[in-house]
């Protein structure tokens, strides 16, 4: 398999202070990596970069083995590259359906979409997606009124009707119950192999239910790196998470 | 069968304007006043305005205090072309207050204004013009929220301050008056008729609907999403700045043409076109009415200022603090202005549409 995403020492430095340092990484087409580490240890600034959200102090981010490091976010998503965030983001005034027709991004010129009547564009893609998310009983409620784990499953769906090849999930079970988390691990395995995923994530059990590989991160460095059970009993890991029963508890 | 709001339903939201322009439409058959006929011209073009502020801060979230520098620019333009009309290139080449002002010949920038087409092409193109600009300096530098009020509302000074100090030009103070009515295909459009109200109404209406049916493109999803988070819009592959100066200009471009229209009827553009104030007042017009609906915020033009002129001259100092007050109120407790009062009526009126993802199904929107 080839490699779609690589990382090549790339360094963000807010003065002196590194928050991702000297990173290496690299995710295969059709892989599920989940990236892992404590609070602050540079997840979501690494997302950042690759989405072109922060420009890198140092270093090259390869996509599809071409250089996007620093462009600008908008030409990042139309060569490929989806992202949901941390805080979960929908536009909260238009309805579910038209938050998926604004996802629906195949072209992006202003004066192209003044001819082209919403509520046409990419219906077959609505119900894909719809298909895979739910939300089939809240198409025409408005975003702002969704449930915390429907937020989430909106965005998500938001991110899957673009089609991305690579898809960057920045915590996507945050605040969910239980029963969500489930759901959404549904989700996240159909998505795997046709789409290539990289989570971000703190439920552990989640973790297990859908990672093949794990990347963990520590002070914006790869601390450790392979299947769940090689990075669990490695002891730099149980050094990094002393007094803890390991990464088990990293949330 | 599934409960919506009458008030998301789009063929209801055309229906009520087909029955308010037909409405006004006949108005002046019904009376034979002048003079009331040109004080209606003028709620026209106050509504015009309220549309413009609706679309580009209603449902594009830029909070632009400067749609007077487009209609103050599109004035002057027309009242350049009135002006010219009303000159002789051969006996009398040069308007009298440039003559006072010491000017032996017609200053470059007003050749143009000569022949009639260019004159309005230009006032209104040079506005637009001047927005696309203007909004590329903004959008792409990501400037937001409050900072662009203040940079609008700026400019506009910097605008005032010109059309004021560049008396030979522009008559300073003292505005231009063009001594004659516009004439367009050789009809003389009189200010005091019924003619000038049908213009205003026509344009207004022309506007209205091609700024709905705007909105109801793809476009104009994008723009209300690029308004509740621009961020998420970017990251889903929009190229944000780009929606928000398209925007910028088409509101710019609804504002010229109210400047337009307005010295139609005034047969007068002054610095007070440009003035802060103004600005400002539109602004409360759309806020008031609704500015998350184009109805609304026409609406809230003409009610305001037929509350105003219903008021009188000898209140008027207290008829702003009631309209600052007003203001205030409604930007905190309620965001969507009358609208939103109309929205929330509606939703008791049991109204029902069949099946459940039908194409009306489909109408059913946040949006106006
Ligand atoms: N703009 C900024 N200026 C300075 N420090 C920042 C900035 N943004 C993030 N950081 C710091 O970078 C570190 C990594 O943050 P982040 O990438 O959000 O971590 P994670 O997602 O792994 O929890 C944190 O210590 C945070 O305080
Ligand atoms: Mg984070």
């Amino acid at each position: 398999m080839a490699v779609i995403l690589d990382l090549q020492d790339v360094t963000k430095a807010y003065d002196e202070y590194k928050v991702v340092d000297g990173f290496n990484f690299q995710v295969e087409e059709g892989e599920l990596r989940c990236l892992l580490g404590p609070n602050g240890a540079g997840k979501t600034t690494t997302i950042d970069l690759i989405t072109g959200r922060q420009k890198a102090t140092s270093g090259t981010i390869m996509f599809k083995g071409r250089d996007i490091t620093g462009q600008r976010e908008d030409k990042i998503a139309k060569q490929g590259v989806g992202r949901k965030f941390q805080v979960p983001a929908v536009f909260k005034e238009l309805t579910v359906r038209e938050n998926f027709q604004v996802a629906f991004s195949k072209n992006t010129d202003p004066f192209h979409n003044m001819i082209r009547l919403g509520r046409r564009d990419g219906r077959e893609r609505l119900r894909q997606v719809v298909e895979i998310v739910g939300l089939q009983e809240r198409l025409e409620e408005q975003g702002g009124n969704l449930s915390h784990g429907e937020t989430q499953w909106l965005e998500i769906g938001m991110v899957l009707t673009q089609n991305p090849q690579l898809l960057l999930m920045d915590e996507p079970t945050a605040g969910m119950t239980e029963q969500e988390t489930q759901q959404t691990s549904e989700i996240f395995n159909r998505l795997k192999g046709e789409h290539t995923l990289v989570v971000v994530e703190h439920d552990m059990a989640f973790v297990r239910e859908i990672a093949d590989v794990i990347t963990l991160m520590h002070l914006g460095k790869t601390l450790a790196e392979g299947p769940m059970e090689i990075v669990e009993n490695d002891p730099k890991v149980r050094e990094v998470y002393l007094g803890t029963e390991g990464i088990t508890d990293a949330a | 069968m599934r409960r919506v709001n009458l008030y998301h339903d789009k063929r209801a939201q055309w229906a009520v304007y087909v029955v308010f322009f037909g409405i006004l439409a006949i108005i002046p058959l019904s009376m034979d006043d002048p003079f009331t006929m040109n004080q209606y011209s003028r709620y026209g073009v106050f509504a015009m305005l309220a549309l413009s502020v609706s679309l580009v801060w209603g449902f594009g979230g830029i909070l632009s205090l400067g749609q007077g520098i487009a209609f103050g620019m599109a004035a002057y333009g027309m009242g350049a072309t009135m002006q010219m009309q009303y000159q002789d290139p051969v006996n009398d080449p040069i308007p009298s207050f440039m003559l006072t002002n010491e000017l032996e010949v017609l200053p470059t920038i007003w050749e143009p204004f000569w022949h009639t087409h260019l004159g309005l092409i230009l006032a209104i193109g040079i506005p637009v013009l001047f927005f696309v600009i203007f909004g590329i300096l903004m959008f792409q530098a990501r400037i937001a929220g409050a900072f662009v009020a203040i940079m609008t509302l700026a400019m506009l000074g910097a605008w005032y301050n010109m059309a004021y100090d560049m008396q030979p030009y522009t008559a300073g103070f003292n505005g231009i008056s063009p001594p004659s009515a516009f004439v367009a295909f050789g009809v003389e459009v009189d200010p005091y008729s019924n003619l000038i109200y049908w213009v205003s109404l026509g344009v207004l209406c022309v506007l209205t609907l091609a700024t709905k049916a705007l909105l109801q493109t793809k476009f104009g999803t994008i723009v209300q999403a690029i308004r509740d988070d621009p961020e998420r819009a970017r990251f889903l592959g929009y190229n944000v700045a780009y929606y928000q100066i398209v925007l910028f200009a088409l509101a710019g471009l609804i504002a010229a043409l109210a400047g337009l229209v307005w010295v139609m009827i005034t047969q007068f553009v002054s610095p007070t076109s440009l003035d802060i104030f103004f600005s400002i007042t539109m602004v409360i017009w759309a806020a008031v009415g609704g500015r998350m609906s184009l109805f609304g915020a026409i609406f809230g033009a003409m009610f305001i200022n037929a509350a105003q002129s219903y008021v009188g001259d000898e209140f008027q100092a207290t008829w702003f603090i009631i309209l600052g007050a007003v203001f205030i109120i409604v930007v905190r407790f309620a965001p969507k202005g009358l609208a939103g009062l109309f929205e929330y009526v509606f939703g008791f009126i049991p109204y029902r549409v069949r099946g459940t993802s039908g194409a009306r199904g489909d109408a059913h929107s946040a949006s106006e």
